[in-house]
């Protein structure tokens, strides 16, 4: 488990994607606090605001409607205060140029969503166990 | 991750030649290089020994003594080829500068070096885990 005081942004628009993630975030006993927006526009908002308050980690979907993914990568990645936070991209798209793409932008990880739910719980499961070793 | 580079920037002998065990024993199939300082490193991602195919991950001590992991990372961010690459740091010296300074490099992980052999064994084997997870690009823009 990563240090209870992370805060971790799930952007996701996908309503049975987010309920995936809080399913597979109980069974693996994570307790860290999930916030979850609907799209990189209420996202940013909730960063900007500090609903979601430091330190944080985004999860983040790339397909979304009013800003996808990348764009909001690229907001992210040009303000000042939010800059230096580690995002996974969790996406169904295996489109070699999205990867690029994150990748360019830094995301610390490019995940395909699994497309079943043990799958979900695995795939949880190590990014928990990858999380439990970093220092943020 | 076959068929896939991997540059270690660390001058600890010891913490190296435990690192390749590790490696081994854990089944990590990338191709591992080695640096002992910036200049070499930067050697193998742009100079006369050019690694092909670039690695795709970097793990750096970046505040090993003789390593400039800060002026390494920003060089390699700045360089269109290179930026892409996911480095993690990995180091036993406290130093919040630095640590703040990789972050806003977006490092990919920050975390600490262990010395023993089941600790850098669990590091190596969760690292491996984490990479067989995640999807890489075939190739850069």
């Amino acid at each position: 488990m990563i240090h209870k005081l992370v805060n971790i942004l799930l952007v996701e628009d996908d309503e049975v994607d987010v309920m995936n993630l809080k399913r597979a975030f109980k069974k693996n006993n994570i307790q860290n606090e999930l916030f979850v927006a609907g799209n990189g526009v209420d996202a940013l908002d909730m960063l900007r605001t500090a609903i979601v308050a430091s330190p944080r980690i985004i999860i983040l979907d790339l397909n979304m409607p009013k800003m996808n993914g990348i764009e909001f990568l690229e907001i992210l990645r040009k303000d000042e205060k939010l800059k230096s936070i580690s995002v996974f991209v969790m996406t169904t798209s295996n489109e070699d140029s999205d990867k690029i793409d994150a990748y360019n932008l830094n995301v610390a990880g490019y995940i395909l969503k699994p497309l079943s739910f043990e799958k979900f719980i695995t795939s949880v499961a190590t990014l928990d166990n990858f999380w439990s070793l970093c220092e943020m | 991750m076959e068929g896939s580079n991997i540059l270690i920037v660390d001058n600890c002998k010891t913490y190296i030649e435990n690192a390749v065990k590790a490696f081994s024993e854990t089944g990590i199939q990338s191709t591992l290089y080695f640096a002992e300082n910036h200049i070499e490193a930067w050697s193998l991602l742009q100079g006369d020994q050019k690694l092909s195919p670039l690695p795709k991950i970097m793990l750096i001590d970046i505040n090993a003594v003789g390593i400039n992991g800060i002026d390494l990372i920003s060089k390699i961010r700045l360089d269109s080829e290179l930026k892409s690459i996911l480095i993690f740091v990995i180091s036993n010296i406290n130093n919040n500068e630095n640590k703040l300074a990789a972050l806003n490099l977006n490092v990919a992980g920050y975390m600490h070096k262990p010395f023993g052999n089941e600790e850098i064994i669990t590091l190596f084997s969760t690292l491996n885990n984490y990479w067989n997870n995640i999807e890489f690009s075939s190739k850069s823009k």
